[in-house]
């Protein structure tokens, strides 16, 4: 059987993306919608490595996906000191229930 | 073959990951999952992003995880979601079926290259500008959990005391 | 040496924002001199663009793909204009000094209008459709700010909103335009866009020639937009005189003197624009008659006469109208800041309370008479050449359209300008006191800001030769055949028209009638309820509330789309996602 590698990659990364957008769309937890936003980004940092492949610049694809690494590890960083933050202040880490600054 | 077996066994560790009750769980098949893209992006020629993926994604993200849940604390919901999952289904299902339509239409014949030298020239040459974007954003990070933790100290007893 | 220095009008202002803003409400006197210090510097730059025009491309700030290149040229159109924005802006700060001493938070206003100021010069100055638009918005958005400067006092924030609703409803036709122009000549550039205007389809053409038509007559507060700019008095006065009588307003006229190459040639469009002009100047010249609220007289007048220039331009004569636009800048001004001396000094804008103050305020007595006559166009004042000028392309437009009577109106126009004027002038400085207000005359940066105002009004009319020159060196006007002449030929041909010998009788007629009023007693008794309708503005008032009603309550509804929950915001990304792909596959194939 000859699988096309590439197809096959690229369904992990619709794969990946699509089960980051469906977490993100019924989490509840604050710590579970920081878990979802990790995997869409490892989903996109797929892609990039993979048109860097593709397209024979490895290299700047891998040195996109080293920002968005970092930027990711980041974004996870700070995500989770905000549910630390959040869960002394208010109590719960229920999205629904944080309603301090809505109307 | 074994591009096949890493991909599903990636899909799997995800889903489980936002399947899993328990937040800690969830955090162990996450940290799976880095595991198993980081060998897929060595087999497809990026060695070095490999490591650091498998450093950053599988281990420190993970610790910072199990440190934040234990300080967090479990916690179960009840009630109806927001958006109900059928709906979440729906939208999630079409928006990802256009993008495949979208992207695998044209077939790309796979041209998979070996690791070419000169990723540290590409880096520290030609996207110089993303390193200093980077340290910029480490150095947001730390000033951030730095101001957000620090606030432990003051407990919120004096914000309820300025209204 | 022409980008530096358009670079220093736009920037430094800007500039200058960020300073007073960042030095804090704390040190007053370091922000009246800043502000002061960065205007100065900006007129001064503005002036000496003045001798640098030229219809090449200026610089160009490459943009990339979507938006072009954000272009600027320095032609004689530009230059003007933003040497009236930079200069007149400088006297405004200079008056301010005194005018809000003491008031706080003067590091929003004074940062407020410096950033206004280099907005103006940019928008004049660039010629990207696009980047005129952002500046438009910029100017929109300082002229808000700053009207409901006094955000604690209700009325002036209603009219602060109302502004900026209405301008910005205008504002949608100027980014049809561009939107427009784009899809067509996919570029925004405005000179390529007036040497050949065939590149948009006949309709398309008029579509965009309507937008604009809309856009400026929303901005300077034409018929039927005319009711933001009275309600925009509740700002403090040298706002009044800077923005809402030297330099926003215009922006309008700006855009439709810019455009009349390649617009003139729409069916309709000249004609439309000529009945806007005159039904505004006939319709607010009434509404001045019967004002009492001293700066809401000065306000109609404006309206009245933004709708000569209007008119002007409609009529092909665009030198008339920008020489009426450069004359009416400066007296106005004047005429605003002088009313602000009198506001500062007694405390109320009620002319029925004034009365007999000239004698506790010469100055301010000499120079608001003095801009009052260029208001009413009398002789050797500034406003008499440029009115006289319009009128007389006026008379050539309907002359040859069969519009003599638009012609007509506008010499009516002309004499009830005088009426008012005089009214005005006669309630506040004239006649016995009607109540005891304690009048002192103007403070010494209150005179630093007048008296070169009142020089200008005395001497600018003897620049209209090198006017006219400056005005050649805008490329789609010299194929008009908009001719250069020296100043002895233009005022050898305003004394020497018949049509000037019409409309000072007129104006005289238009003094008397104010001088024998008690003899006119029984007229005025007949004519009452066209002047109750006058006051409540003919009825367009119910209009715009209506207007500024619908837009808030839409607002208030829309909220609830805003539920701050992340599952809905998500929901929201994924959705158009989805549509966007949609979109995109189905084009694609």
């Amino acid at each position: 059987m000859s699988i096309n590698i590439v197809t096959c990659v690229i369904i992990l990364v619709l794969g990946l993306l699509a089960i980051g957008f469906y977490a993100l769309l019924i989490s509840r937890n604050l710590i579970k919608v920081v878990v979802a936003l990790q995997i869409l980004i490892k989903g996109a940092m797929v892609a990039l490595v993979l048109a860097g492949n593709i397209s024979g610049k490895v290299n700047e694809g891998q040195s996109l996906a080293l920002t968005v690494i970092v930027a990711d590890t980041i974004v996870a960083v700070i995500g989770l000191s905000l549910a630390v933050q959040v869960r002394r202040n208010f109590g719960t880490l229920d999205l629904k229930a944080l309603t301090t600054l809505r109307r | 073959m074994e591009y096949v077996l890493v991909v599903i066994g990636c899909l799997i560790c995800s889903v489980f990951a936002i399947r899993a009750r328990r937040l800690l769980i969830s955090a162990l098949w996450l940290a799976g999952a880095s595991a198993l893209v980081a060998l897929l992006l060595y087999m497809l020629g990026a060695p070095e992003i490999a490591v650091i993926e498998l450093s950053v994604g599988a281990g420190l993200v993970t610790v910072l995880f199990v440190f934040a849940i234990n300080i967090a604390g479990e916690e179960t919901f009840t009630g109806p979601n927001p958006i109900s999952k059928p709906l979440a289904w729906i939208l999630v299902g079409i928006a990802i079926v256009l993008l495949g339509v979208l992207v695998l239409g044209p077939q790309v014949s796979a041209s998979l290259s070996g690791p070419l030298p000169g990723f540290a020239e590409v880096i520290w040459k030609d996207r110089v500008l993303d390193v200093f974007l980077q340290v910029v954003l480490i150095f947001a990070g730390v000033l951030g959990v730095l101001g957000l933790l620090s606030e432990a100290k003051n407990p919120s007893k004096e914000g309820r005391d300025e209204h | 040496m022409v980008g530096s220095l358009i670079l220093l009008a736009i920037g430094l202002p800007w500039l200058g924002a960020l300073v007073v803003l960042l030095f804090g409400d704390k040190a007053e006197r370091w922000q009246h001199g800043l502000a002061i210090f960065f205007a100065v510097l900006s007129g001064l730059a503005g002036l000496g663009l003045l001798t640098q025009a030229s219809s090449s491309l200026a610089f160009s700030i490459p943009v990339g793909g979507v938006f072009g290149d954000f272009t600027f040229v320095a032609d004689g159109l530009g230059v003007f204009l933003a040497a009236i924005a930079t200069v007149i802006g400088s006297l405004a700060v200079i008056f301010s000094a005194d005018y809000m001493k003491g008031e706080g938070q003067l590091g929003r206003y004074y940062a407020f209008v410096l950033f206004f100021i280099g907005a103006m010069a940019g928008l004049v100055l660039t010629s990207n459709l696009l980047l005129m638009f952002i500046f438009w918005e910029i100017t929109a958005l300082c002229s808000y700010a700053l009207i409901s400067f006094h955000n604690d006092d209700p009325k002036a924030v209603a009219g602060g909103i109302k502004a900026l609703i209405i301008t910005q409803l205008g504002g949608i036709g100027l980014l049809a335009g561009a939107l427009l122009l784009y899809s067509f000549q996919k570029s925004y550039d405005i000179s390529t866009f007036l040497a050949n205007p065939g590149v948009l389809p006949g309709n398309i053409l008029g579509v965009m020639a309507f937008g604009c038509l809309v856009a400026a007559a929303a901005k300077s507060a034409q018929f039927p937009f005319q009711t933001w700019l009275p309600d925009a008095m509740e700002a403090p006065t040298p706002i009044s005189a800077l923005i809402h009588a030297a330099t926003m307003v215009n922006a309008g006229v700006y855009l439709l003197a810019r455009f009349y190459p390649a617009f003139k040639d729409v069916p309709g469009w000249t004609t439309a624009v000529v009945l806007d002009g005159m039904i505004t100047a006939l319709l607010a010249a009434f509404m001045a008659l019967v004002a009492t609220d001293l700066k809401r007289v000065l306000a109609y007048s404006t309206v009245s006469q933004l709708g000569y220039m209007v008119y002007a331009v409609g009529a092909g004569g665009i030198y008339a109208s920008q020489f009426h636009l450069f004359s009416h800048s400066v007296f106005k001004a004047l005429l605003f800041l002088g009313a602000g001396a009198v506001i500062h000094a007694v405390g109320t804008r009620d002319m029925r309370l004034m009365g007999g103050l000239g004698k506790q305020m010469p100055l301010v007595r000499t120079v608001f008479v003095i801009g009052a006559l260029a208001l009413a166009g009398i002789p050797i004042l500034n406003g008499f050449w440029s009115k006289e000028l319009i009128l007389e392309s006026g008379l050539a437009f309907g002359e040859a359209n069969g519009m003599v009577w638009a012609y007509a109106f506008m010499v009516l126009g002309a004499g009830l300008t005088a009426l008012y004027t005089i009214r005005c002038v006669w309630m506040v400085f004239y006649g016995e006191a009607r109540s005891h207000l304690n009048g002192h005359d103007a403070g010494p940066a209150m005179r630093v800001a007048l008296l070169p105002l009142a020089f200008g009004t005395l001497t600018t009319w003897l620049l209209a030769g090198p006017f006219s020159q400056l005005l050649a060196t805008v490329s789609s006007y010299q194929k008009l055949g908009l001719e250069t002449n020296s100043t002895r030929t233009i005022l050898e041909e305003v004394v020497t028209a018949p049509a000037t010998l019409v409309v000072l009788v007129v104006i005289l007629l238009g003094i008397l009638a104010w001088i024998y009023r008690s003899r006119l007693a029984g007229l005025v008794n007949v004519l009452r309820p066209f002047i109750s309708a006058a006051s409540n503005g003919f009825g367009f008032e119910t209009i715009n509330r209506a207007i500024v009603w619908t837009t808030e309550t839409t607002a208030e509804n829309l909220r609830a789309t805003q539920t701050g929950l992340l599952s809905w915001n998500v929901a929201g990304i994924v959705l158009c996602l989805a549509i966007v792909l949609a979109v995109v596959v189905m084009g694609g194939r």
